[in-house]
């Protein structure tokens, strides 16, 4: 095993061996500032909204009943936030273990689009009082899809989510509180015991509330364009989450990586860009051939804005699914940071089309979001944005070689003389011994 | 002789399967298969040959619920564009450019037999009575998601859009008048008879005693309801095709039995997904394992502490 690690180093200067906070920068920057002003506007609107209900913040309608927080900050944005899920299931269960290095990136971006979903989710129901009855799983209404996805993605998004993204917490302050190391080395071995059953939660629970989101749209009937409207649409549902969620998490680590200037591991982006592309292909496969056997391929070459949106989606995941095939072998980071953007944003209004964009209510209606809804759906948008720029300073999450590690360990040396990044001190394990680099 | 762990599982996932796959297959797929029509169903017989449009029901209605009169549109009248958040019941009417018949409809909730509002409801707020079959909605369970808006096929729970504490609006067939012996305040009213009250059994035999005696007089020689979407309990006949009036073909088979089949099969009583998951642990573990052996050779090779 030792040996494949060295030849990695030797081969791959860039390679992402561990994750390490972005250390020595200030927090409170301009564009946090600018964040956090919509964050405290979003909340005010809340206020408001809760008083006024939903009808004078919203351009929803009797037609349209559902506005963007459901369709975009939940159906959306919790797919972007699906990278722990999917992640997570070709790291631990199909053995890709080069995806470890963006785990927690993934398991951050999904914490906070699925806590950021929930918050505006609860602020969007018009009687969130009666949310008690979740605590009552005999008043569920179990083979209710919005039943599935109000119980499942709350306790996903509280137990397993929340504990996946425990150990960077553990971590810092294992270094920063040396008397409570006892503590967190208990909290860690607990952990590592339970982890399995955790992250097998962790797994079940996304496939099961990410497909409902589209059985949701089942119910709807006749009233979903036939290009969408399919009894494959909560596998297809899934299945977007999944390659959207790659997108999200290595398109979002580049960006890192360039804002913060590391190097890019390409083999991790390769092995994630070639996942990407064959989820794509499949996907697309599935999903033409599912038309053309409910014979609704006509409706594809109508001149209107249903087919415009279908050709939209179709091309743009299937040409960034080309883009990083392409990327891969020429190594153009720049081809694959847009493959994996498209890919992401294809996804996106795939997940928006069956509610909004390819939905026809009777007698047609039309919905455009009002002003204080858009402010609302950003702020919490800028919410989970403010809470990944604080965690990425305070917790290690983005990937970077060893050295970087190194670096931090002497710039604390220089700021914190009392916190010792480096050495393994367990005097448990017969492996501790003193650090080669100290 | 004791039981190792292994055993245990083993033995279990030896039973499991098979008990999963087969409440999974099992399952049924329609309300209306698990649950009997109540026998004192109660239903509407609408007649739209009868009706003069005089909206007598309209207010009867509001009247009835204890509504303010709907006189948005001019301040004056009461006027409503079409069921809204005061209205639970209201006379449209369908005229066709061409000089074709035209005809007046009353449209209310429908009170399916499956109702599509009550399979997607979260907390079971919209609800089927247990003895007249009316579709009801308790203020104490609904959270406000307005889902019901989304599934209807009638389009018919409309929302209260503005206010703190919104509530939602349709139909629920008078029920506090029908638990005191009174009849629907719409069904009072009608000076032509055309819409009326009774056990569905009745009005179905009157509505096609009424077919059957005026051959050719009704579209398709149909009553509207008695299968489409599964059954309903309110009766439509009518002498322009029902699409017309808003009533969609949906087919025999109600839209949840049709649509939430393969949902409602994977989780009854939970078996298949207790199933996988188990199963995926099982693989988790095994990788889990590996992938812990090799932090530990990392942390032993860097002297740096291993990263979960």
């Amino acid at each position: 095993m030792s040996r494949t690690i060295q030849s990695h180093v030797n081969s791959n200067p860039n390679r992402w061996e561990r994750t390490v906070p972005v250390y020595g920068m200030p927090v409170m920057t301009r564009p946090f500032q600018v964040l956090g002003i919509l964050v405290l506007l979003a909340f005010l609107f809340s206020a408001y909204r809760e008083l006024a209900g939903l009808g004078p913040v919203s351009g929803m309608n009797d037609a349209f009943g559902w506005g963007i927080w459901k369709t975009f900050n939940i159906m959306v944005l919790t797919a972007l936030g699906s990278g722990a899920f999917a992640l997570g299931i070709a790291a631990y269960v199909f053995k890709r273990t080069k995806l470890h290095a963006l785990m927690r990136v993934a398991l951050l971006t999904s914490f906070l689009a699925y806590a950021c979903g929930l918050m505006l989710l609860g602020i969007d129901a018009g009687r969130p009082w009666n949310f008690y009855w979740i605590v009552f799983p005999w008043k569920w209404n179990l083979h209710s899809p919005l039943a599935e996805v109000a119980v499942c993605m709350s306790i996903y998004a509280m137990i397993p989510l929340a504990i996946e993204n425990l150990p960077p917490v553990l971590e810092r302050y294992y270094y920063l509180q040396p008397a409570w190391r006892p503590l967190i080395k208990k909290t860690e071995n607990w952990l590592h015991s339970w982890f399995p059953w955790i992250i097998g939660l962790a797994y079940m629970l996304p496939a099961m509330h990410q497909s409902s989101l589209g059985a949701l749209m089942l119910l709807a009937g006749q009233r979903v364009h036939p290009l969408w409207q399919t009894p494959w649409l909560p596998f297809l549902y899934v299945w977007a989450a999944a390659f959207m969620a790659f997108g999200c998490v290595a398109g979002s680590t580049m960006l890192c990586c360039l804002v913060w200037k590391r190097p890019l591991d390409l083999e991790v982006l390769d092995e994630a860009a070639n996942i990407t592309a064959w989820l794509v292909f499949g996907w697309s496969a599935l999903r033409i051939l599912d038309i053309i056997y409910r014979g609704q391929l006509h409706t594809a070459f109508v001149l209107d804005r249903f087919a415009g949106v279908f050709w939209l989606e179709m091309l743009m995941v299937l040409g960034a699914a080309v883009l990083l095939r392409r990327s891969i072998k020429t190594h153009d980071v720049r081809a694959m940071w847009i493959g994996y953007v498209l890919v992401s944003l294809g996804g996106m209004v795939y997940r928006f089309s069956p509610t909004t964009l390819a939905f026809r209510p009777d007698p047609e209606a039309l919905y455009f979001p009002a002003a204080i809804e858009v402010f609302m759906s950003l702020g919490f948008i800028a919410l989970g944005v403010v809470g990944f720029l604080l965690a990425v300073k305070k917790l290690a999450i983005l990937p970077a070689p060893t050295q970087a590690w190194l670096d931090m360990a002497s710039y604390a040396r220089f700021k914190r003389p009392d916190i010792q990044l480096t050495g393994y001190f367990d005097s448990k394990r017969e492996f501790a011994t003193s650090n080669q680099y100290d | 002789m004791s039981i190792t762990r292994r055993q245990l599982i083993t033995s279990i996932t030896k039973g499991g399967v098979p008990a999963a796959v087969a409440v999974t297959m099992g399952s049924k797929a329609l309300h209306a298969e698990s649950e009997p029509l109540p026998n004192a169903a109660v239903a509407l017989l609408y007649d739209a040959t009868k009706c003069i449009g005089c909206k007598a029901c309209v207010a009867a209605c509001a009247q009835a619920n204890d509504t303010p009169p709907d006189v948005r549109r001019d301040g004056l009248h009461q006027e409503p564009y079409d069921l809204n958040d005061l209205t639970r019941n209201v006379i449209k009417l369908y005229k066709p450019t061409d000089g074709s018949p035209s005809s007046f409809v009353k449209r209310q909730c429908m009170h399916c037999l499956d109702p599509s509002c009550a399979a997607g409801c979260p907390f079971q707020a919209l609800h089927k009575d247990k003895e007249t079959g009316a579709v009801l909605w308790d203020s104490a369970k609904c959270i406000g998601c307005r889902y019901c808006t989304i599934t209807c096929p009638f389009h018919i729970p409309r929302f209260q859009w503005v206010g703190f504490n919104p509530r939602v609006t349709k139909c629920e067939l008078c029920q506090h008048r029908l638990a005191k012996g009174l009849k629907p305040g719409c069904t009072t009213v009608c000076p032509t008879g055309a819409v009326i009250f009774g056990p569905r059994t009745v009005l179905l035999d009157d509505a096609k005693k009424r077919i059957s005696q005026n051959p050719g007089r009704y579209y398709q020689d149909r009553v509207y309801g008695e299968k489409d979407n599964g059954g309903t309990q309110a009766l439509y006949l009518s002498h322009v095709p029902f699409e017309k009036l808003g009533l969609p073909e949906l087919g025999p088979e109600s839209v949840p039995a049709r649509s939430l089949r393969w949902q409602k099969r994977v989780y009854e009583y939970f078996a298949f997904p207790t199933l996988l998951y188990v199963g995926i642990v099982q693989v988790i573990r095994k990788n889990f394992k590996g992938y812990e052996e090799e932090l530990h050779e990392e942390e032993k090779k860097t002297g740096l502490r291993a990263q979960l």
